[in-house]
């Protein structure tokens, strides 16, 4: 009876060793990267689905760049902020050291599952936040191309009156870009009347429409926003009315090449590199992480009219030239921007 | 508040109205005939879907108008059949289309195009200034000075007007929301007028849908139509089902949306959320001071049974 069990116990050890052995001589094989080191696990939950052509698109360009960077990389799309907290849990149980969660919303679930993971490094996308250890927020810096389109939108208008469409009044990464537009503005001419108009959401274009237009009707000549499908209907009024405006993606310039001078193209591929190798050596936790013109590892956004072009080219040279000076300046930390919410209030 | 911005107040409170003056007009045709309108919302957006689609390929916007009032129509197919076949629940029901809509546009727009959203530039229906009108102060460029589809809308009020109130075919579809029974006996067919009033309802629908995609924006994002739908219902209430009153009720909608973007530039000590939420105060309160009077169809909502 002893000797039995003693028997059927060394086999199985046998078994579960060989088995162990099979499944690991197959991923070596197949997929030499994966065994390169059990660090080397990241996880991307997008709120929505990856072929969106804009945030989670964006978000999915995060996935290629660490699979370039050889993480072996999962991603759950259209995870519900019901269900951030759960899918988080899940990722970390599983040895994931590195989850990120493609938008602001994924803050206070990180926080919540955080400390229950010490060895996971948890990013916020456009969050505001670090926490404790091992949660980071990490963001573009909104409040330097916020800025540079203000200069371009004062130097563009001749009525000496520009606008702006957003949504979420309030939100961090909002006011940073209202605040620092209506402020580059009054840096190039401090008599320049900017308007904001707030609208209640950032998904709905033909509202959006309706909100240029009467900043139009005003008198502005050029109109930004941060919008999301909103911002089409910023660029629809402005093209029929004759004015100027700047959208999110080179794609944006092909609804109106004439109106559109350019756009802020978020580079998420780029910043979830960049988060992932900080994370990696151990220099990202509990930071809020913006990424600008002044940065190392990327620029956190860039101004594109087409993939190739910066601005319009009915843009003069000489705007274009005092374009470049603000982001050297910005470049070399000589100019330094802070916003209050004050700075974003609605209205003139 | 100088002249250009009253003149653009007025003429934002007339376009915004537009989309939901069209919609109304079906909901009150459905309503009428006793059939929850609840289901507009997405037939609205099938018809902006549709008729985008159709316009990026063919670049015809008669054509697309005409697809746009189609997928309207077969939306409202799907309440028909339910409801007058199925007797299902009038609410439920047109939610269920409304979530339906709001997922198959989305796919379709995927699905179609290989699994990436298109690009959509689409050439848009644009102003047709009326001679001579146009040039009158104030009415001139506020009335006078529109897009085709926004002439259209304001238009069929009255042919939709004289319908229910001078023919003979409006009396027996107010008959049938009314009184089904009654109407039946005297030869009519409740079921078949329901369905065919549902499903003009949804053509209705479609074409404000297209104001959206085709005149306005020239574009198709998804769920543009963010609830418009649920607008038109509340202007309908306001308007007691009568096609003049239900206008007034899209206009009043349309003035507090246009207001609630302007009164942000006064510079009031208040914050935009308190502001965004003026239209649908004030729809409320108009709701609230019309309730008492508001009489619905009679049989509105209850299935019709051949006994």
């Amino acid at each position: 009876m002893h000797q039995k069990i003693g028997w059927s116990r060394r086999r199985r050890g046998i078994g579960r060793y060989s088995a162990v052995a099979l499944v690991v001589s197959f991923f070596v094989t197949i997929f030499p990267s994966f065994t390169a080191s059990a660090q080397d696990k990241a996880a991307v939950l997008l709120p929505g689905s990856i072929n969106d052509q804009s945030w989670n698109a964006q978000g999915y360009a995060g996935v290629l760049r660490l699979k370039e960077k050889g993480w072996d990389v999962a991603y759950s799309e259209n995870v519900q902020p019901a269900d951030m907290a759960q899918a988080l849990q899940d990722y970390a149980r599983k040895g994931y050291t590195l989850i990120i969660g493609h938008t602001g919303r994924f803050l206070s679930p990180m926080e919540l599952v955080g400390p229950k993971f010490p060895k996971t490094t948890f990013i916020v996308g456009s969050g505001n936040a670090g926490a404790g250890k091992n949660v980071a927020s990490i963001d573009f810096d909104n409040t330097q191309f916020g800025y540079l389109i203000g200069v371009l939108a004062a130097r563009m208008s001749k009525t000496g009156k520009i606008g702006s469409v957003n949504g979420l009044e309030g939100l961090p990464n909002v006011v940073a870009q209202v605040g620092a537009y209506r402020k580059g503005a009054k840096s190039v001419n401090p008599n320049i009347q900017v308007k904001v108009i707030y609208v209640q959401d950032m998904e709905d274009a033909a509202g959006a429409k309706e909100a240029a237009l009467s900043l139009i009707a005003w008198g502005a000549d050029y109109v930004s926003g941060k919008l999301n499908a909103g911002q089409l209907g910023i660029i629809q009024a402005a093209k029929e009315k004759g004015v100027y405006a700047n959208g999110r993606s080179v794609e944006d310039t092909a609804m109106a090449p004439d109106t559109v001078l350019t756009n802020i193209v978020e580079k998420w591929g780029d910043m979830y590199g960049a988060a992932a190798d900080q994370s990696k050596a151990g220099a990202l936790g509990g930071k809020f992480e913006l990424y600008g013109l002044n940065s190392k590892d990327c620029t956190g956004a860039e101004l594109l009219y087409t993939k190739e072009k910066e601005l319009n080219p009915i843009v003069p040279q000489d705007i274009v030239d005092a374009i470049q000076a603000v982001k050297k300046k910005f470049a070399s930390g000589e100019l330094k921007v802070s916003v209050t919410k004050d700075d974003a209030h609605g209205g003139i | 508040m100088n002249y250009a911005v009253i003149i653009e107040l007025l003429s934002a409170s007339i376009r915004i109205a537009t989309p939901l003056l069209l919609v109304a007009l079906g909901g009150v045709i459905s309503e009428t005939g006793g059939t929850f309108a609840v289901g507009v919302e997405g037939m609205m957006l099938g018809g902006a879907f549709g008729g985008a689609v159709t316009v990026l390929v063919t670049q015809n916007i008669l054509v697309g108008l005409l697809a746009s009032m189609i997928s309207g129509v077969l939306l409202a197919a799907i309440v028909a059949v339910a409801t007058v076949r199925f007797r299902t629940d009038h609410m439920v029901t047109g939610l269920a289309v409304n979530i339906l809509a709001l997922g198959m546009t989305s796919f379709l727009l995927r699905g179609l195009f290989g699994g990436k959203t298109p690009v959509m530039v689409l050439p848009t229906i644009g102003t047709v200034r009326i001679p001579w009108l146009c040039n009158l102060p104030v009415a001139g460029p506020i009335l006078f000075n529109e897009p085709l589809m926004t002439y259209l809308a304001f238009f069929l009020v009255i042919p939709v007007h004289l319908f229910l109130r001078r023919t003979r075919a409006g009396l027996t579809l107010r008959a049938v929301g009314e009184n089904p029974s009654a109407a039946f006996s005297v030869g009519a067919n409740p079921e078949r007028i329901r369905a065919v009033a549902v499903m003009v309802c949804g053509a209705f629908a479609g074409l404000g849908g297209a104001v959206l995609s085709l005149q306005e924006l020239g574009t198709f994002t998804d769920g543009m139509t963010n609830g418009r739908g649920f607008l038109a219902l509340a202007a309908i209430i306001v308007g007691r089902w009568t096609p003049f009153r239900v206008m007034w009720g899209c206009l009043l909608i349309g003035a507090a949306s246009a207001l609630a973007l302007n009164i942000q530039g006064w510079g009031l000590p208040m914050s935009s959320y308190v502001i965004q939420m003026t239209p649908y105060l004030i729809a409320l309160a108009v709701l609230c001071g019309i309730g008492r009077k508001a009489r619905m169809p009679a049989a509105i909502g209850k299935a019709f049974l051949r006994s």
